[in-house]
């Protein structure tokens, strides 16, 4: 809901038609918690972020600072409609289970807000163009890819 | 163990590539920002990828048990390389249940075993096997999961309680060994029977000197000999008529427990008959470890659905031995059943028919035909009763909730006015 509001704030014109279709999302978020379906989670995050997407397009061309805290929000909203379908049996956990599950997560949120700040920081920063920026991040893709499937493979 | 991955790092990985790719047709930074964290727990999902390689063992701390009470069932869990949550079940039968602790969830730490004690209440009687434990094995954050089955299946005994009765049933004959029962003979014993004049050969001091002073002549005491009994518990298994947790076959299996657990207390001979679909028996003998072999007979009693004709015949002759006391525990609900009753008591055996009533478990409907159908019904056992009353066989009505020792006292009044001839 946050992210339907900021997104509406940011272009009153498209008021309207973000907040449609932030309610539309929260439908299919509740939809999806009292079923327990968690095969359609992606759904709901998928048309918020749709609603960011039309704002942004709509408002201009000028970088959006708080993108960042937009993807956070959105990634958070899954994690936690997710926490919440697997809690749907309630079994008494052991002391310390749910703090830490909670401190995972807040970890994952901040890298994740830290990640899309600095994506934002660095297509901000003054850093010139050029073939060695294109080549630097071609390289910096691939080994991101190449570590994803090492870590999915160990 | 069986890997289960959570659909939604599929959900994120589709989410940051759509992303991405906007942001590139689009020229926004803005949409790979929105992908670097969906993107990141893409990666750190795969990086928690790890089977934990839980084991673990079961073990209950009694292998038997009466109703009502607890058993700890007590799972050992170990994980070589850790495990942040370990969901654990230990799946009941309905009969058992787990006021707490099942399921729960625990953290393994890494080759450190960890003990999760779960009380499990006995609320029926019967055998059972416990286990394997279900366990599910989670990531910190719920990524993926692991699923397998730990620990050897373990066996529990539930017993039925046993009743107290204070009065039993006296069988109409004794047998020839010693036991607690009064015998109706006359021969060496306690209880006083009858004076009689002196024969040559009586012992001097079974002399009644007060009754030879006023008689003139030498008379001598007679006494009862106390001898054991031999009883039969003949148990119709034919039909269970059950309304939730009751049925007449529980009753059955309690007051089978009750009876036989007492006569064996006084020395006497108990076999059970099981006279069902499934037909099983136990010889007739002694002791304790013919109590426990009777229990654990009773515990794996059944109702099995047949629709064979079948009659005493097929019993093993020495299952009813003569003069024994068969006490019939019946709902009187099976044909096959009520024809053996009658063909038992025109052999000459001592029959008692202990009717574990089904009327209390049974609803009728509320339409005229169904409230017609129902008294027809009772009309029918009552008819089925007077013929076993007119074979001289006590009968007596057992409902659900009521004292056993109260029928049994029912009994023994009928025998009191009413007693049987040998056929």
């Amino acid at each position: 809901m946050g992210v339907v509001a900021y997104a509406s704030s940011r272009e009153p014109t498209l008021a309207p038609v973000v907040a449609t279709l932030g309610a539309f999302g929260a439908v299919l978020l509740l939809f999806v918690l009292v079923r327990g379906d968690a095969d359609l989670l992606g759904w709901p995050l998928c048309v918020g972020a749709i609603a960011y997407v039309l704002s942004l397009l709509v408002h201009g061309s000028g970088i959006d600072e708080a993108a960042p805290l937009v993807a956070a929000a959105l990634l958070l909203c899954g994690e936690l409609a997710s926490w919440s379908l697997d809690e749907r049996t309630h079994i008494p956990a052991a002391r310390g289970l749910v703090a830490s599950r909670a401190a995972a997560l807040a970890a994952l949120v901040g890298a994740g807000l830290g990640a899309g700040a600095l994506v934002v920081a660095l297509a901000a920063a003054p850093l010139g163009r050029g073939l060695a920026w294109t080549i630097a991040g071609a390289a910096a893709a691939v080994a991101a890819v190449a570590l994803a499937g090492r870590l999915s493979r160990s | 163990m069986t890997r289960l991955d959570s659909p939604r790092l599929v959900q994120y990985g589709a989410l940051a590539a759509s992303a991405l790719l906007a942001g590139l047709v689009l020229g926004r930074v803005e949409l790979v920002a929105l992908a670097a964290p969906f993107a990141i727990a893409c990666v750190v999902g795969a990086a928690l990828a790890r089977d934990p390689q839980v084991t673990g063992t079961l073990g209950l701390a009694r292998e038997r048990a009466l109703e009502d009470e607890n058993v700890a069932a007590t799972i050992e869990l170990a994980s070589a390389p850790g495990a942040d949550r370990v969901d654990v079940l230990l799946p009941l039968p309905e009969e058992l249940r787990a006021p707490e602790g099942n399921p729960s969830a625990v953290r393994l730490a890494a080759d450190r075993s960890h003990a999760v004690t779960v009380p499990v209440r006995c609320d029926r009687w019967g055998s059972f096997v416990l286990g394997p434990v279900l366990v599910r094995a989670r990531d910190r954050l719920g990524f993926h999961a692991w699923e397998t089955s730990v620990g050897a299946p373990q066996p529990l005994r539930v017993y039925p309680r046993v009743e107290t009765l204070l009065t039993m049933l006296a069988p109409l004959e004794t047998q020839v060994y010693v036991g607690n029962q009064v015998s109706r003979t006359r021969g060496d014993g306690i209880e006083f029977a009858d004076l009689r004049e002196w024969d040559p050969g009586d012992r001097v001091r079974s002399i009644n000197w007060r009754a030879s002073a006023r008689r003139g002549a030498l008379w001598v005491n007679q006494q009862h000999p106390e001898r054991n009994a031999d009883v039969v518990l003949f148990l119709d298994t034919f039909v269970d008529v059950r309304s939730g947790a009751r049925g007449t076959l529980d009753s059955t299996v309690r007051a089978a427990t009750s009876l036989a657990h007492r006569y064996l207390q006084r020395k006497d001979r108990v076999g059970v008959v099981s006279f069902g679909g499934f037909l099983t028996w136990l010889l007739p003998a002694s002791g304790t470890r013919q109590l426990y072999r009777i229990v654990d007979s009773l515990l794996q009693m059944d109702v099995v659905l047949s629709f064979a004709a079948k009659g005493i015949d097929v019993l093993p002759p020495r299952t009813l031995p003569p003069k024994a006391l068969v006490l019939a525990i019946t709902p009187l609900l099976d044909a096959r059943s009520a024809a053996a009753l009658l063909d038992l008591r025109a052999r000459g055996f001592d029959l008692v028919v202990i009717e574990v009533s089904p009327v209390p478990f049974v609803q009728p409907a509320t339409d005229e035909l169904s409230q017609l159908a129902y008294r027809l019904w009772r009309l029918s056992r009552e008819s089925l009763r007077l013929r076993y009353e007119q074979a001289g066989v006590p009968v007596v009505e057992w409902e659900d909730g009521e004292a056993l020792e109260v029928v049994l006292e029912e009994v023994t009044a009928f025998r009191r006015y009413a007693r049987p001839v040998r056929a």
